[in-house]
């Protein structure tokens, strides 16, 4: 085990990546405490997604160990990299909500969010579809049950990717970029349904620009520059008076623009 | 032309459409099965995959039934007519049709994938409940394209003594000393197989656009 925390639902601990000659992530650790929402801010390139992928092991990290409630994750007990079987088993307690929503066009909206449920966790049908829908109620599209994705808005896709990653009742959320590819119009529906998620004490972490959503729901944010974890604090403090240059300047540039 | 004529042109499309028919369904899924080891890039297997596909895709079917026909034999393996025309049938659809599928799958959008992954399901229900059905509704005109042009050219498997409507046809032309009427009963036979095929590709193409009307 990494750092001794009985609250820590993710720990992060000294996870680096490559990419050919790209020192992406160097040295990242940091540890997720049950309710809590972490906001991962940083410049374009400095690793955020990276990051995030490399927690569910959509990458695979170089060097470092992922613990999510105690169970270490890629590295089965035999210290072996994990099969295809047991990486899945490990990610349907990780939900993932992705930049270009990724659902899945050939099935209906409340099928996209019954898929996983059902066909992964073996669930009963009528069972899941009731939580299926009350989670598309929730998200506010309990019209759009029977309708395909290409139908719908880029703000309803995202509360509909949402809304999939919650319906396999996910120990932790992440969240890549999940308003970048929005209209700015459509950003606020989305971020309305994240503030919600905090709201309720869902544990997440969210890779953003949204420096709005980061300084009123991140209960800590983690700033990030050219793939290390330059300074870690709570909003109010990190917003107004920050620890390093960089973050300094950071927050000076995305406030002016 | 008798009615005896007609019958044995008649049995001969019976014989053009079973080759077809099977050369199709056997070919289909081995050119998934090796678009997908394409695909995968499993190490020397889509290397060899890939020259596979490049021979045989340069290889007219005529020679490649005449080989295995007179040169099977002679490694000691017993191949009849029939069972030769559907060898050289399934080997030349599967590498046309393991292109049709591998572009399908090149295009498969990675982010889709991915979600499958995020959520939990293994390679194989990754497999079948995603990228199956999108991949089937993309590849569908390409692939009836190669199915439509496989029985036309059956004809050739006349060479190793295969009777389809053509060389019935041919029989009765010389038989008779009237070409004219056979041939132009076996261009007939040929219209409603490949109309029949191309109907099935649009009845699916139109459920499937009702369906997402809905």
């Amino acid at each position: 085990m990494g750092m001794t925390n009985d609250m820590a639902v993710l720990d992060v601990a000294g996870i680096s990546k490559r990419f050919g000659d790209l020192q992406v992530l160097s040295d990242i650790s940091f540890t997720v405490t049950r309710g809590e929402t972490v906001c991962v801010l940083g410049p374009s390139g400095s690793g955020k997604s990276t990051l995030l992928r490399c927690i569910n092991w959509l990458e695979r990290p170089d060097a470092g160990q992922i613990y999510l409630n105690g169970d270490r994750i890629g590295i089965n007990n035999g210290g072996v990299v994990m099969s295809d079987r047991e990486l899945s088993r490990v990610r349907t307690r990780i939900g993932m909500v992705f930049q270009h929503f990724a659902l899945w066009p050939h099935l209906t909206v409340l099928q996209n969010l019954m898929e996983a449920p059902v066909q992964v966790q073996k669930r009963p049908v009528a069972e899941v579809r009731e939580e299926a829908m009350a989670l598309l109620a929730k998200v506010g599209l309990s019209d759009k049950c029977d309708v395909f994705p290409a139908r719908l808005s880029g703000g309803q896709k995202q509360r509909v990717g949402i809304a999939r990653a919650l319906a396999m009742k996910p120990d932790v959320l992440l969240f890549d970029e999940p308003t970048s590819a929005l209209d700015p119009e459509l950003v606020g529906e989305v971020l309305l349904v994240m503030r919600e998620l905090a709201r309720e004490g869902r544990t997440m972490v969210i890779v953003t620009h949204e420096m709005g959503f980061a300084r009123d729901a991140a209960t800590r944010i983690l700033f990030m520059d050219r793939g290390r974890v330059v300074e870690t604090g709570r909003p109010e403090r990190f917003f107004v008076s920050p620890d390093t240059e960089r973050a300094r300047q950071f927050i000076q540039r995305y406030a002016a623009g | 032309m008798s009615t005896a004529d007609i019958l044995a042109i008649l049995q001969g499309a019976v014989v053009t459409v079973t080759l077809s028919f099977v050369g199709i369904l056997i070919g289909l899924p081995i050119g998934l099965g090796l678009a997908l080891l394409r695909w995968a890039d499993v190490p020397v297997i889509a290397r060899i995959v890939a020259v596979y596909v490049s021979v045989l895709r340069a290889t007219p079917l005529v020679t490649l039934l005449l080989l295995l026909f007179f040169a099977l034999p002679n490694v000691g393996i017993a191949i009849g007519p029939v069972s030769a025309a559907i060898l050289a049938l399934v080997m030349n659809t599967s590498a046309f049709n393991c292109e049709v599928w591998r572009a399908a799958l090149m295009n498969f959008p990675k982010e889709q994938y991915e979600a499958a992954q995020s959520v939990g399901m293994h390679a194989s229900l990754r497999f079948r409940r995603i990228v199956l059905p999108q991949i089937v509704r993309v590849s569908l005109p390409g692939l009836v394209n190669e199915m439509s042009l496989l029985i036309k050219v059956t004809p050739v498997l006349a060479v190793v003594g295969v009777v389809d409507i053509t060389r019935a046809a041919v029989r009765i032309g010389a038989e008779t000393y009237e070409p004219l009427p056979p041939f132009l009963v076996a261009i007939a036979m040929y219209a409603p197989i490949v109309f029949a095929l191309v109907s099935l590709q649009r009845f699916i193409e139109r459920r499937q656009l009702a369906a997402e009307a809905a």
